[in-house]
């Protein structure tokens, strides 16, 4: 028997690299969809064979084969958010949010790491922390999740994932700026090469071993600045009680306040504000934003005079749009 | 097992002269892969000290006739161990079971039930137990070997 066993594995050095190559896609297909055998599990192999002896039936069993199965080392990081997380400047504990799964088929401490200092962006956060989303919500909640220890770094089931969020603080950042952030996870029992053995490491008391993932891995994440500006323009024009544009008294000076957002962001709480001047008088309900009327009433409209000068609320004001407001006074 | 089966055949003929023994061996080899520098995928066997899911197994059954007559209708049954998918036969003639021995038969004729009462056709996946039935008598001092494939889940 041990004969035919030679020959099986010298020919089989030939014929299966053919035989693997039709077979690909099935070993995928056939995994994809299962958990992984647990770290530690055996795995037995008995056959059974019948024949007749004469006239009866006997009944063998083959011996047994019994393999333990190892631990899988396998990390997988992944940057969850849908694109660039979007701050202000001068903003504190903005969140990026990763999921770090444990692809391997055992239970593993994940260590995590975190570079907040990448080449090649244009701004680094400030005051960088790890936290675990200890509530599993997927969102970060100040008081509730956990600041990561890295010297109790969270134990992952097989198959499991987790949410980690990236706090940092925003420096002063102009319009469009970038920075990335990379988080690692690497497990602690070891990683490096795929196929690397860790004797004795695995679950159970078996081996663990690195697989596909080389059992760390890292991505990164990204903040875009988006900041906004508001260029006021103000102009006049004079029309005077004979169709001309002299400044006599009788004479009306419409003032155009064009104001311009720039830049990505939005400005919130926008207030446009200007004061009559000395020596003239203000026309009653002459304030008009891009060409509708507004009464002077502090009302529901956006304009208001007060007596002394005009106010327009613009509310929101997206970067990009601009509004032109325009009133008149009279020279006394 | 083995070693107990080798006495049987020792013993065996000086109860009954009709008498003939057939011994079944079964191995497990795991497949291993190298890619070398020129990108050529080199796949030897062993004999596994250890396995990990997604590993890709071969299986072995070894069967010699150790008797002085034929054996007839020799049926080797493998119940697929848990943690093992199904991927292949190697070698030919092997029926199948989807449903933990019960019935067996070509995998194409095979369906399993799923979600929602609809049957679907049997995939290597759903294999519980692969079965030969050989058509020719085992002659005395005769022997082979019958392969199958599987992955560790």
């Amino acid at each position: 028997m041990s004969t035919s066993r030679r020959h099986y594995r010298v020919s089989s050095a030939r014929t299966l690299p053919i035989w693997l190559g039709v077979l690909g896609p099935l070993f995928l297909a056939s995994t994809a969809h299962a958990a992984p055998t647990p770290a530690g599990t055996p795995i037995e192999n008995t056959a059974t064979a019948s024949y007749d002896d004469g006239g009866s039936t006997v009944t063998i069993d083959s011996n047994t084969v019994s393999l333990i199965v190892d631990e899988l080392l396998d990390i997988a990081v992944t940057w969850a958010d849908p694109g660039d997380v979007t701050t202000a400047p001068d903003t504190d504990n903005v969140v990026l949010t990763f999921t770090v799964t444990n692809g391997g088929n055992g239970p593993e401490p994940v260590v995590l790491g975190v570079d907040p200092n990448r080449a090649g962006d244009d701004f680094d956060p400030d005051a960088v922390t790890l936290f675990i989303d200890t509530d599993g919500n997927g969102t970060y909640d100040a008081g509730t999740d956990t600041l990561y220890d890295p010297g109790s770094p969270p134990v992952l089931a097989a198959e499991e994932s987790i949410t980690v969020f990236i706090l940092g603080d925003i420096p002063s950042a102009s319009d469009g700026e970038r920075s990335e952030v990379q988080l690692t996870g690497t497990a602690a029992t070891g990683s490096g090469t795929p196929g690397t053995v860790f004797a004795g490491q695995g679950e159970g008391g078996g081996d663990a071993v690195v697989g596909s993932t080389g059992a760390t891995d890292e991505d990164s994440g990204f903040y875009a600045i988006i900041d906004a500006d508001l260029d006021l323009t103000k102009s006049a024009t004079v029309l005077d009680p004979f169709g001309g544009t002299t400044q006599v008294p009788g004479a009306i000076i419409t003032y155009r306040l064009v104001a311009e957002a720039t830049g990505s962001g939005s400005l919130d709480n926008v207030v446009i504000t200007d004061s009559i001047p000395d020596d003239t008088s203000y026309v009653d309900d002459s304030i008009t934003l891009d060409g509708t009327g507004l009464t002077d009433v502090s009302d529901a409209d956006a304009g208001e005079f007060d007596g002394s000068g005009i106010a327009v609320s613009l509310g929101t004001v997206a970067g990009g749009s601009s509004n032109i407001i325009e009133f008149q006074v009279v020279i006394d | 097992m083995k070693y107990l089966i080798a006495m049987f055949a020792l013993l065996a003929p000086v109860g009954t002269a009709m008498a003939n023994q057939v011994s079944l061996d079964s191995e497990v080899f795991v497949e291993r892969s190298a890619e070398a520098a020129d990108g050529s995928v080199t796949v030897t066997l062993e004999e596994p000290s250890r396995v990990v899911p997604g590993d890709n197994l071969v299986f072995v059954l070894s069967y010699e006739n150790t008797g002085a007559e034929p054996a007839d209708n020799f049926v080797v049954t493998n119940p697929m161990p848990e943690a093992v998918v199904f991927v292949e036969a190697i070698d030919g003639g092997a029926v199948y079971s989807v449903d933990g021995g019960e019935n067996f038969g070509p995998l194409t004729e095979l369906r399993v039930a799923s979600e929602g009462g609809v049957d679907r056709a049997a995939q290597p996946v759903d294999v519980t137990h692969i079965r030969w039935t050989l058509t020719e008598p085992i002659a005395a001092g005769g022997s082979g070997q019958l392969r199958f494939r599987g992955v560790v889940r």
